[in-house]
């Protein structure tokens, strides 16, 4: 196959990177020169992450987490019958009253009226609903209640979104996603089967009220301590943190040991994983990428 | 000595009565390959009420195997499914030589591992440049990787596209023959009578109107190309889901008498609709080698083209006048006086179809 002659002195020319002409002469078509990937780029638009950093992220999550662990041992006190309708319609109105303070000190004027025309929209509705949320599932049996619950609070964990709130400002940059919405309506769902479980027509609206209010507007005002200040969305989580461990301790060890084992996963060595994985990135981009267009299609 | 006569198996999704650049690369191919006097036989997926055994020009034997596509041309990926109407066509014909195109065509990867299982020679053409990034390229590229395992030659059409199969695949790059496209010049002749270029410039476009192909790019640059020249004219040919856009395009700047749709352009009429232009313009995304553009030049026209993937390599020594499309500004050279016949000429001899398939040949021995 090769074509070069014997004693042939003329030297064979420069290969260039072109398709047209025919075969290059004194070169085969399966000639790989030394430019061969030459142009090819590596991780050219990976973002180096810094492990404290990432840490400091997954508080967010931890926080999270604690927040819907709070909810679930108000529940289980209130079906233990340990919290009485009056107490958790007290603890229901501090929560309204210190969301509202947060609101009003971290100067979310628009995030503040929404909260206020939420609030009495729903509390109205909940009042006058709840001999339906009472009598919603009485036919159905109390381990397929507690089945289902727990299934859509781990699809509402799952799905939830942790970067922002679900509840936004008009004008805000994301709108909130469809796994969003999924997620808050599991949850909402997973509230008013427990709270069917229920003997009297107040607890079902005090259980109804505090765990609307806490996933409803947990993550917004979430939000508005982590924006106004860095350090005290630090110091609230870890308060956080530490109520609920307390309090998990008080109701069983078992579920302390759990609960303790998934915040120090979350919050320590899935960081340290991730940066870890990050040497096996290999993103490569070069001629044979699609040209990306510089302007926005606007239909 | 006469050398010994191969028979050859072109397997893939993509034939006709389909039009596109696989499947006249294919068919222009086994017709060159008849007339050196080797076999060659087609095996492809059934089209509509086309099933059975066809023959084509030059006594081309196409095996339209009764399979529906289920996706995107492509047929159900049963893998031990074809097994049974592959070795029958082997062993039937006497084939010597595989020959698989499109590493998006499901039928291509099964053929080429089950002929690969029997022994066989086999050869592979890719004819398309895939990405790193997205799901689709994630998992085609691990299918292409168990292809491509074990076979004899991989051609590719251009150097771009020879260094993305050899990252895509793994393949060692000495096993990969660069061999480019060719276009059949006598279909494609500048026409006797050349449109004056005195009052009216005609910029002709021809291509499937999908954001692939660029058709967002030209909704952009239409519009500005028109306001600077008034005496610039567009012939859009081509269909596609982009159709709407243009054609709200034309409504919104009312240029509605400078800018002709065509509709979809059956491929015997394409030649007529070039010949009618000064300019084509090509603005698509991305282009492993881009047939389109030589047709376009075998013509007699001048190219103006986004320079993305094997478009540079493709382009003659007069890419002074090959543009470069960035964003949705062109910079506009003046372009009269053109010796249309140079162009013709130079794609004759760069292009031959001959040429181009004896080293082919030469890869397979």
């Amino acid at each position: 196959m090769d074509k070069n002659l014997a004693g042939d002195s003329t030297p064979r020319p420069k290969w260039r990177k072109v398709a047209y002409g025919g075969m290059q002469i004194g070169y085969n078509d399966n000639y790989t020169d030394e430019t061969f990937l030459g142009e090819m780029v590596m991780n050219a638009n990976v973002v180096r992450r810094d492990l404290l950093k990432v840490m400091k992220d997954s508080v967010s999550i931890s926080q999270y987490l604690c927040i819907v662990a709070l909810v679930v041992l108000v529940w289980v006190h209130t079906l233990e019958s340990s919290l009485d309708e009056n107490s958790l319609l007290l603890l229901d109105l501090s929560l309204l009253a210190l969301g509202f303070l947060v609101l009003l000190l971290t100067e979310e004027k628009m995030l503040l009226l929404r909260y206020i025309a939420n609030v009495s929209f729903f509390t109205t509705g909940l009042y006058v609903l709840a001999p339906v949320y009472q009598t919603l599932t009485r036919s159905i049996s109390s381990d397929s209640i507690w089945a289902v619950t727990v299934s859509l609070l781990l699809l509402h964990l799952f799905l939830h979104d942790y970067s922002g709130s679900t509840i936004r400002a008009p004008g805000a940059l994301k709108s909130p996603s469809l796994t969003s919405c999924i997620s808050v309506n599991a949850s909402v769902v997973a509230s008013v089967f427990v709270a069917s479980r229920l003997p009297s027509r107040r607890h079902v609206f005090a259980v109804m009220l505090f765990s609307l209010q806490v996933f409803l507007f947990a993550p917004p005002v979430t939000y508005c301590i982590k924006k106004f200040s860095f350090g005290l969305h630090l110091l609230f989580s870890f308060g956080l943190i530490g109520l609920t461990l307390y309090s998990v301790y008080a109701l069983h060890i078992l579920f302390f040991v759990l609960f303790l084992v998934i915040v120090v996963v979350v919050n320590v060595v899935c960081p340290y994983w991730l940066i870890r994985m990050q040497e096996y990135k290999f993103e490569i981009s070069g001629p044979w990428d699609e040209a990306k267009l510089c302007f926005d299609i606007t239909d | 000595m006469a050398e010994p006569k191969l028979r050859v198996l072109m397997v893939s999704d993509f034939f006709f009565p389909n039009f596109g650049g696989v499947e006249n690369h294919i068919y222009y191919l086994s017709q060159c390959l008849l007339n050196l006097g080797h076999k060659v036989v087609v095996m492809t997926h059934a089209y509509g009420n086309r099933t059975g055994v066809r023959y084509m020009t030059g006594g081309l034997k196409v095996y339209y195997v009764p399979w529906r596509p289920f996706a995107m041309q492509n047929t159900f990926p049963t893998v031990y499914g074809t097994l049974p109407i592959v070795r029958t066509i082997l062993k039937r014909e006497r084939i010597t030589v595989v020959h698989g195109h499109q590493a998006f065509s499901t039928l291509c990867h099964e053929a080429l591992m089950h002929a690969r299982t029997m022994g066989y020679r086999v050869v592979f053409t890719d004819h398309s440049l895939y990405g790193f990034a997205d799901v689709g390229s994630i998992h085609m590229n691990k299918v292409l990787q168990f292809t491509l395992a074990d076979i004899d030659q991989a051609i590719c059409v251009s150097h771009t596209s020879k260094e993305n199969t050899v990252l895509r695949s793994g393949l060692s790059p000495g096993k990969v023959f660069m061999i480019p496209n060719a276009v059949d010049t006598a279909m494609f002749k500048p026409a006797d009578v050349r449109p004056s270029s005195d009052d009216v410039i005609t910029i002709v476009v021809i291509s499937r109107l999908v954001y692939r192909k660029g058709a967002d790019l030209l909704v952009e640059v239409i519009p500005e190309v028109c306001r600077l020249y008034p005496n610039v004219r567009f012939v859009v040919g081509g269909d596609g889901p982009k159709h709407v856009r243009l054609e709200e395009m034309r409504e919104k700047h009312s240029l509605q008498d400078r800018v002709e749709m065509l509709g979809a352009v059956p491929h015997s009429r394409v030649r007529s609709v070039l010949v009618t232009g000064h300019i084509f313009l090509n603005s698509s995304l991305t282009e492993a080698f881009c047939i389109a553009i030589l047709e376009a030049a075998s013509c007699g026209l001048l190219t103006v083209s986004t320079r993305v993937g094997g478009v540079p390599e493709a382009c003659t020594l007069f890419s002074i006048h090959t543009f470069l499309l960035w964003y949705y500004r062109m910079t506009w050279l003046c372009l009269l006086s053109q010796i249309r016949m140079t162009w013709y000429e130079q794609s004759k001899r760069r292009y031959q179809y001959f040429q181009v398939l004896t080293r082919r040949r030469c890869t397979i021995e």
